[in-house]
C-alpha cells in the first residue's frame, strides 16, 4: 500500500491578496515534509472556475514547484482534462514531458474529461464529446512521448509529422491513469491498461465490487502506452490525532466542509442533459454526506480520521478490497490549521505507515536514478 | 463558505401569493408535456435570490413551460422562470414568476403551492423542427421562446430540479413569508433535446430585472408523468436553510 497527498487547493473567501498565496505554500510546507516523511505521491487537479473549491488550474506549475523542493516523492498529474478546447494534446505531451525532465522521472499522468458545466460551459466545449476526445487524447499520447517522429489526423484534432521534443524522462514513459467517479468508468480504463485514479470516497462495498471487475478486464486489455498499469488508487480524507474524538471531529469538520462544497458544483448533467454523462458522478454520494440521511456515523465508513488505531484499521480494509494507492486530502477552506496537518502527518509517518510496509516498488517507478 | 443571494424581502414581500395553508393536497397530472430552456444569467441576478440560498456558480437560470392535460382543474399551460441555486447541498430552482393559462390554475398554484402565477395567454406548440411557447399578458408577448431541432435522447438523461417558492405561508398560528419546496416527481416516457432559443423576455413580467439571456446552455421537451406533492419542507427565508429548514411531513403522500 502505497501513500500519497492530494490537492484541490480549496480557498475561502474573503480572497485577499495573500489568501491564494498562502494555500498554495502551505500545501508546498506539507509536500516537502511528505516528502522526508516517506509519502509516495502528491496529486494536484485541474480545475477552472470553481470559486473556493479549487483554485488548482495549472497544476504543471504546483507539481514542478514540488518537485523543485523534494527528491524522492512521485508527482502526479491528477488529472489534464483531455478536451481539445481546454488542453492541446500536443501541449500536453510537451509540458508533461518537460515536468518528467524537471522531477527526474517522478510524473504520473492522471487523464480525464471535466465533470462540470461551470467548467466545460466556460471551455465552450461540448459534453456530448468530452469521452470521445479523452479516447483519443490517450491513444495518441503514448506515442507522442516515445516516438521518434508523431503525426495525426484524427476526429478532434490533427497534426503534420514532427518531432515532439522534449522526450520524457522515464522509459518507456510516465504511467497513465484515468480518473474514476462515474461507475462504469473503471472499465474504460482497464480495457485501456491504465490505471484506475478512484476519486470517490468511502463505500467499501461498492467500490470491491468495482475493483474486481477493473482487475478481471484488465488482464484481456489493449493497452494504450508501453505498458500496463493495473493499479488502482483511491481518495480519502486524512487527519490523525493523538486522541481518537478530536481526530474524527476534525476530520468530520474537514469532510463536512469539502463535500459541501463540492455540492455547490454544477454537474455537467444538471444543465445539459447528455448520455455522456449519464451519472451525476461523486457529487449525489457528497451531497448526501453533506446533509442526508447518510450525514451520520455510517459516511463515515473507510476514512481515515481518528487516532492512529483508527486510521490503520480503515485502511487495512482498503487494503482488503484491493486498494494499491490512498491519496489524502488533508485540509479544506484551511479549516485545519496548518501546524495541527502538519502534527497530522507526522503522525500517521510514525504510527500508521509502518503497519503498511512494503518492500515492492510503485509502477512506474524511474528505471534511472535521477 | 459559498455566497449567499441578497434578495431584500421588503421588495418583493407586498406581491408574494398568500398559501391557504400548508396542508393542500397532492395533485397527480398525467400525460404533461414539459418545454425546459436553460441559459445562464448575470451575477447580479443574486439580488433576486433569496439570503438562505446559495447562488449557482455560474448563475444559470430556466424556462420551464408545461402543457398539462388532466388536472383537478381543467388542462392549462404554466409558463415559469425560475433562477437555480442550492438550497443547502441540494440543486433548487427558485420560482421568479409564473403564467398560468387559466384563472382556476392561478389561483390555486398561487393558494396551494405558493407560486408567483399570474393568468395569461400561453401557447405551446409543435412544428416538426421545433417546439416552441410564447406568453402573452395585457396583449404584449411577455416570452417568445423555442427548442430547437429536437434529437431523441433517453429519459434517463433528463434532470429536473426541484422548485422553492417564496409565499405567505401560515405555521403554527402565524403567517410569514417563508420558502416551501415543491418536489414533483417525474416518469418520463419520451426526451428530446435540442438548441434554446430565446427571442423574448420581458424580465419585469417575471419579476425578474435584471435576468438576461446571457450563454445558452441547452433545452429539453419530454413527455412526462407528473405531480404538485404534499408540501413537506417550509424554510426560512432569511437563514441558510442548513438552519433554517422544518420539516412538516414526513412524506409527499400522507
Amino acid at each position: 500500500m502505497k501513500f500519497g497527498l492530494f490537492y484541490e487547493l480549496s480557498v475561502p473567501r474573503p480572497w485577499t491578496r495573500e489568501s491564494e498565496r498562502t494555500v498554495y505554500q502551505n500545501a508546498l510546507e506539507q509536500v516537502r515534509l511528505a516528502d522526508e516523511l516517506g509519502f509516495d505521491q502528491v496529486w494536484a487537479v485541474e480545475h477552472h472556475f470553481l470559486e473556493e473549491y479549487s483554485h488548482c488550474p495549472a497544476p504543471e506549475l504546483f507539481l514542478t514547484a514540488c518537485a523543485m523542493i523534494t527528491k524522492k516523492i512521485r508527482v502526479g498529474h491528477g488529472i489534464v482534462i483531455c478536451v481539445p478546447e481546454f488542453n492541446h494534446p500536443i501541449k500536453i505531451a510537451e509540458r508533461t514531458a518537460v515536468l518528467d525532465i524537471l522531477s527526474g522521472g517522478r510524473l504520473e499522468v492522471g487523464t480525464g474529461r471535466s465533470a462540470t458545466w461551470t467548467e466545460l460551459g466556460g471551455f465552450r466545449a461540448n459534453p456530448d464529446t468530452t469521452k470521445k476526445s479523452w479516447d483519443e487524447f490517450v491513444r495518441c499520447l503514448p506515442k507522442m512521448w516515445t516516438q521518434d517522429t508523431f503525426s495525426y489526423d484524427g476526429e478532434f484534432w490533427s497534426m503534420p509529422e514532427r518531432t515532439i521534443v522534449p522526450r520524457v524522462y522515464q522509459r518507456p514513459h510516465p504511467p497513465l491513469w484515468v480518473a474514476v467517479t462515474s461507475p462504469g468508468t473503471e472499465l474504460d480504463a482497464a480495457d485501456r491498461g491504465l490505471g484506475s485514479l478512484g476519486l470517490t470516497f468511502g463505500q467499501f462495498a461498492e467500490q470491491e465490487k468495482r475493483i474486481a471487475e477493473y482487475r478481471r478486464r484488465i488482464r484481456s486489455c489493449e493497452p494504450v502506452g508501453a505498458f500496463v498499469n493495473d493499479q488502482v488508487s483511491t481518495v480519502n480524507f486524512l487527519y490523525c490525532h493523538e486522541d481518537d474524538a478530536t481526530g474524527r471531529a476534525t476530520g468530520r469538520r474537514m469532510a463536512d466542509t469539502f463535500n459541501y462544497l463540492a455540492a455547490q458544483l454544477i454537474s455537467a448533467r444538471e444543465a445539459f442533459p447528455s448520455r455522456s454523462y449519464q451519472s451525476l458522478g461523486l457529487l449525489p454520494q457528497l451531497r448526501r454526506q453533506a446533509t442526508g440521511p447518510d450525514a451520520t456515523e455510517q459516511a463515515g465508513e473507510g476514512l481515515a480520521f481518528g487516532g492512529p488505531q483508527r486510521v490503520v484499521h480503515a485502511l487495512k480494509r482498503w487494503e482488503a478490497v484491493g486498494v494499491d494507492r490512498v491519496n489524502f486530502l488533508m485540509n479544506a477552506m484551511e479549516v485545519i490549521p496548518q501546524a495541527d496537518v502538519l502534527a497530522s502527518l507526522r503522525l500517521f509517518a510514525k504510527e500508521v505507515m509502518p503497519a503498511f510496509a512494503d518492500d515492492k516498488p510503485a509502477i512506474g517507478a524511474p528505471a534511472v536514478s535521477a | 463558505m459559498p455566497t449567499f443571494g441578497t434578495l431584500e424581502l421588503t421588495r418583493v414581500v407586498d406581491r408574494l401569493p398568500a398559501m391557504r395553508d400548508l396542508d393542500t393536497e397532492a395533485w397527480a397530472l398525467p400525460g404533461a408535456e414539459i418545454l425546459q430552456l436553460a441559459f445562464e444569467v448575470p451575477r447580479a441576478t443574486e439580488s433576486l435570490l433569496p439570503r438562505a440560498m446559495h447562488p449557482a456558480i455560474p448563475p444559470y437560470a430556466t424556462i420551464w413551460v408545461t402543457r398539462y392535460a388532466e388536472s383537478p382543474v381543467g388542462p392549462f399551460i404554466l409558463a415559469q422562470l425560475r433562477l437555480m441555486g442550492r438550497a443547502g447541498a441540494h440543486p433548487r430552482g427558485f420560482v421568479l414568476g409564473a403564467v398560468a393559462s387559466t384563472d382556476g390554475a392561478a389561483t390555486a398554484l398561487r393558494e396551494r403551492w405558493g407560486l408567483p402565477v399570474v393568468p395569461g395567454q400561453v401557447a405551446f406548440r409543435r412544428r416538426h423542427d421545433r417546439i416552441t411557447a410564447t406568453v402573452m399578458r395585457d396583449d404584449v408577448t411577455v416570452l417568445d421562446c423555442g427548442l430547437i431541432d429536437p434529437e431523441p435522447i433517453s429519459g434517463g438523461d433528463v434532470q429536473y430540479i426541484h422548485s422553492v417558492t417564496l409565499a405567505h405561508a401560515p405555521l403554527d398560528g402565524k403567517t410569514d413569508p417563508r420558502l416551501i419546496q415543491v418536489d414533483s416527481r417525474y416518469t418520463i416516457k419520451k426526451a428530446e433535446r435540442g438548441r434554446p432559443h430565446v427571442g423574448v423576455l420581458v424580465p419585469s413580467a417575471w419579476n425578474a430585472e435584471p435576468v438576461r439571456t446571457l450563454n445558452p446552455i441547452a433545452a429539453t421537451v419530454t413527455s412526462s408523468d407528473t405531480d404538485l406533492p404534499r408540501i413537506r419542507f417550509v424554510m426560512d427565508v432569511e437563514v441558510p436553510v442548513v438552519r433554517g429548514t422544518r420539516r412538516i411531513r414526513e412524506s409527499r403522500e400522507e
